[in-house]
C-alpha cells in the first residue's frame, strides 16, 4: 500500500496533487535557468556527503529503494534521497509546530509553564499542515 | 519505546521518524500522526526510487546516476537548494544501530565418536546424522528365566517368605501367645482363638468361607422380604452349596443396586425364596 504509485487520485491515503508540481516545476525551470548548475551545487554536495550519516538508516533506504528498483553501488546517492526525505518530514513537521504554537499562544496558557513547552503532534495541526502541500489526510476517527 | 511494529523493516523507520519529529520540537506525538509521517516517508523514499529508475533507464542507462535522482525529485516538487541546508542543520540525530537480540549459536558441541554419512539418497545439504552414542539401545526389560530348576526354586522360596510374612503380620498385629514364661518376641506365635463351642465348626461343613458377607449388613430392600438374611443361614444350614453361591452372590447384588429394580433383569430381581418346609430337627 506504500510503495504504489504516489500518482494523482491515489486516494484518501496520500495523494500529492498536481499544483505544487507544477509550481516547484517551474521553480526547478527557473533554477535550470542558470543552467545546468540547478543540479550543480548538488553534485558537489554529494562530495561532502560520504561522511555525513543521515537520520534515517542507510540500509532502511537501500531497502525501499531496491524494492523500487533503484539499485546503486554508490552509497551517497542513497543518502542523498534519504536526506530528501527527511527534509520534508522536517518541514512538514515545522508547520504542524506552527500551527500548534499558535493553537496554544491562543489558549490561557498559565497553568503550564512558559508557552506550553510540551508540544504534541496531533492530527489537527498535520492536516493542514500537509494540505498546504497538496496532501489531503483525511483519517476516520473510529473504525467500524 | 513502546508502539513499536512487529515489522522488523518499519522499526527503524518509525524511530527515525520519531527522532527528527523531536528534533523539530515536538515532545509527543499522537500514534496516527506518526503514523501518517512513517507512510508519507516510505511512500518518497520509494517515489523517488521510481521516478530515478525510470530516468535513469530512459537514458539507456542501466544504474542511475545523481542526475537521476535531481531530476525526480524535481519532478515530485521537493526543493532542491534546502536540501544542502537541512544536512548542515545543527543537532542532527543519528540513530544507533541495533543490537542483535540473538546471541550467536554455541558451536562448542563436543563431538564424540564419527558421524555416520549420509547414504546416497539424502542430498549433502540436509544436516548430518548425530553423534553414533544416538543410536545406543538398551533393553528395558530382561529376558525371563525359562530353566525349570530355576523357575521351581524362586516359587518355592517366593511361597515361604510370603508365608512368613503373613504370620509375623498376624502375630504382630494379633494376640500372641507365648510359650516360656517371659514375653517371646523373637519367635511369636499367633494365639489360638477358640470359639464357643468348639465341636460347632466342625458339626457344620461349609464349602466356602464366606465371613465377610456375612457380616456384611446388606441394608433390607423395600422389594425384598425380611427374612433374606435369615433364610441365608438356613440354606447354610442344609448345606446347599451352590444355593448358597447363587444366592449369595444375588443379595449382594441387589443390596448394592436395589434401586434399579426398574429395569427388568433377570438377575437383578428380588430373590424368590422356593417354599420350603423348615427341616424338622
Amino acid at each position: 500500500m506504500n510503495s504504489s504509485n504516489m500518482n494523482i487520485g491515489d486516494g484518501n491515503h496520500h495523494a500529492l496533487d498536481a499544483s505544487p508540481i507544477s509550481t516547484n516545476n517551474e521553480l526547478g525551470l527557473s533554477g535550470a535557468g542558470d543552467g545546468r548548475t540547478a543540479g550543480q551545487p548538488l553534485s558537489d554536495f554529494l562530495q561532502q556527503l560520504e561522511d555525513y550519516i543521515p537520520t534515517i538508516p542507510d540500509a532502511v533506504t537501500a531497502f525501499h529503494l531496491q524494492s523500487a528498483g533503484f539499485e546503486t553501488s554508490d552509497p551517497r546517492i542513497i543518502r542523498l534521497v534519504s536526506l530528501a526525505a527527511q527534509k520534508f518530514v522536517s518541514d512538514v513537521a515545522n508547520d504542524a509546530l506552527q500551527h500548534c504554537k499558535t493553537r496554544g499562544a491562543s489558549q490561557i496558557s498559565k497553568t503550564s509553564k512558559g508557552k506550553d513547552r510540551r508540544y504534541t503532534l496531533t492530527m489537527e495541526d498535520l492536516t493542514p499542515a500537509l494540505a498546504e502541500y497538496g496532501i489531503t489526510v483525511k483519517k476516520p476517527h473510529y473504525f467500524v | 519505546m513502546d508502539g513499536l511494529s512487529s515489522n522488523l523493516r518499519r522499526r527503524p523507520l518509525q524511530v527515525a521518524v520519531a527522532g527528527l519529529l523531536f528534533e523539530v520540537g515536538f515532545d509527543n506525538a499522537e500514534k496516527m500522526a506518526h503514523e501518517t509521517l512513517i507512510e508519507m516517508t516510505q511512500s518518497i523514499i520509494c517515489q523517488v526510487g521510481l521516478s530515478a529508475r525510470s530516468y535513469c533507464e530512459l537514458s539507456g542507462r542501466t544504474e542511475p546516476v545523481i542526475g537521476d535522482v535531481i531530476i525526480a525529485l524535481v519532478n515530485m516538487g521537493l526543493p532542491l537548494d534546502s536540501i544542502e541546508t537541512h544536512a548542515k542543520r545543527s543537532g542532527r540525530t543519528v540513530l544507533p544501530a541495533p543490537v542483535p537480540s540473538t546471541q550467536p549459536k554455541q558451536l562448542s558441541i563436543l563431538q564424540a565418536g564419527v558421524k555416520q554419512s549420509h547414504p546416497s539418497h539424502i542430498p549433502i545439504h540436509l544436516p548430518q546424522f548425530p553423534d553414533p552414542h544416538a543410536y545406543i539401545r538398551t533393553p528395558t526389560h530382561k529376558q525371563p528365566v525359562t530353566e525349570y530348576e530355576a523357575i521351581r526354586e524362586k516359587s518355592a522360596s517366593q511361597k515361604r517368605d510370603t508365608e512368613r510374612a503373613l504370620t509375623r503380620f498376624v502375630a504382630k498385629t494379633s494376640d500372641t501367645h507365648s510359650l516360656f514364661l517371659t514375653e517371646d518376641t523373637i519367635f511369636p506365635l499367633v494365639a489360638c482363638k477358640p470359639h464357643m463351642p468348639p465341636y460347632l465348626k466342625a458339626l457344620l461343613p461349609s464349602d466356602q468361607v464366606f465371613e465377610f458377607e456375612d457380616e456384611f449388613s446388606i441394608p433390607s430392600c423395600p422389594t425384598r422380604g425380611g427374612p433374606g438374611p435369615s433364610r441365608k443361614a438356613r440354606s447354610d444350614a442344609e448345606g446347599e452349596d451352590d444355593e448358597n453361591l447363587e444366592e449369595l452372590k444375588e443379595n449382594t447384588e441387589e443390596g448394592k443396586g436395589g434401586e434399579t429394580d426398574s429395569i427388568d433383569n433377570p438377575y437383578l430381581r428380588p430373590v424368590k425364596q422356593p417354599r420350603k418346609k423348615k427341616p424338622k430337627t
